[in-house]
């Protein structure tokens, strides 16, 4: 099935993802004792061949924390940690990343931001949303992010994803942040914003 | 898409045929998906599909790799236009991992669906699956080679292992 998304719809999805990743980097900063630097999101509508390659090298290792999202809008929330900035973001919290600690720092870490994120989004168009306990798996970048957009591609052929970056300021270490919506709660969802048709 | 020299990777939802002796079909970190390998087992030629979700539900505007039941007649239809003799193919698949839990009491689990799916429409088609890394909670890599048949996977962490190899006869097309 077809879905494509107008200029302005897509706007206003980077405009919530702003508003979202705001509140994560507000939430990871106070974690952390230190500034975070938040990207502009990127809203990113892609055929499904393109989309792995548009978040990374599809064989790359990385860690990713995985909240799925259920209630009024059915959406994955998706934080990828590169092996060498999770290392470093455990350093910064005292744990050792390849000890058991180290993932469920990272794990808490998923967990807070994910909830800020969610948090956000409920204020802002009053949908109920309810985060799941998170997952935290370590593999090839395309195995995850293939197996997340295979959860919601049933009913259509374009992968959205809501992408932003979030950077310890002054350090190399950063995350990726993206909320995966289902087609048909994002349909919801930009009704709510008057952005549905 | 063309990646390391003679390398053509097959993304998600694609697949691929090629008849070039020593041309190398890959998909690369197939997670849930399935990366279905078919071989004509008299001639340099293979096929490679990577398929996201097991059933189309008759959507037949989606790419044509997405679903198991169009990717599979898809990719043997393709194979034959290339010269394959349908009672030469044999087929490997790979992926159907289960890389999160929170679909696994549920119809959620895409992996496992997608492997009976695949296989499903590989024994319709009439095509013995000789050989399967499937399941489990790893990502991995397919690679088929033209000519040689033979087909690695590599899981992250660990060395590229071969799957399957079927000598084919060499200068004889049938």
């Amino acid at each position: 099935m077809k879905t494509s998304y107008s200029d302005l719809q897509l706007d206003a999805l980077r405009e919530l993802a702003n508003i979202g990743s705001g509140t994560a980097a507000t939430a990871l900063s106070s974690m952390l004792g230190r500034p975070i630097d938040v990207s502009v999101p990127a809203a990113l509508a892609l055929p499904l061949a393109d989309a792995v390659d548009a978040v990374g090298a599809p064989d790359a290792s990385v860690t990713a924390v995985i909240l799925p999202i259920y209630g009024d809008l059915a959406a994955i929330v998706l934080l990828l940690f590169p092996p060498e900035d999770a290392a470093m973001l455990c350093g910064l919290l005292g744990v050792d990343a390849d000890s058991e600690f180290g993932l469920s720092a990272l794990s808490e870490i998923g967990n807070i931001l994910g909830s800020a994120y969610v948090g956000a989004l409920t204020t802002m168009t009053g949908l109920a949303l309810e985060p799941r306990p998170p997952e935290t798996v370590t593999d090839m970048l395309g195995a995850i992010v293939s197996s997340v957009l295979a959860t919601g591609a049933e009913e259509t052929d374009i992968a959205l994803m809501l992408d932003s970056d979030l950077t310890v300021e002054g350090m190399e270490c950063s995350l990726s942040f993206m909320l995966v919506p289902s087609r048909a709660g994002l349909s919801d969802v930009l009704a709510r914003l008057g952005l549905d048709g | 898409m063309t990646g390391a020299a003679g390398e053509t990777i097959v993304r998600m939802s694609e697949l691929s045929v090629s008849s070039t002796p020593g041309h190398v079909l890959a998909s690369i970190g197939l997670g849930s998906c399935i990366g279905l390998v078919l071989i004509e087992t008299s001639r340099p030629l293979a096929g490679l599909a990577h398929i996201m979700l097991p059933s189309s539900n008759g959507d037949s505007d989606a790419p044509v790799g997405k679903f198991a039941d169009r990717a599979v007649p898809a990719l043997l239809e393709k194979m034959v236009s290339a010269g394959a003799v349908r009672t030469r193919l044999e087929a490997v698949l790979v992926g159907g991992a289960q890389m999160f839990s929170f679909g696994s009491s549920t119809n959620l689990d895409i992996g496992r669906r997608n492997e009976q799916a695949t296989r499903e429409a590989v024994a319709r088609a009439g095509i013995e699956v000789r050989a399967a890394a499937t399941g489990g909670g790893k990502g991995r890599t397919v690679r088929v080679c033209v000519g040689t048949g033979l087909v690695t996977v590599k899981e992250p962490g660990k060395a590229e292992v071969e799957l399957f190899a079927r000598a084919v006869a060499a200068g004889r097309p049938g």
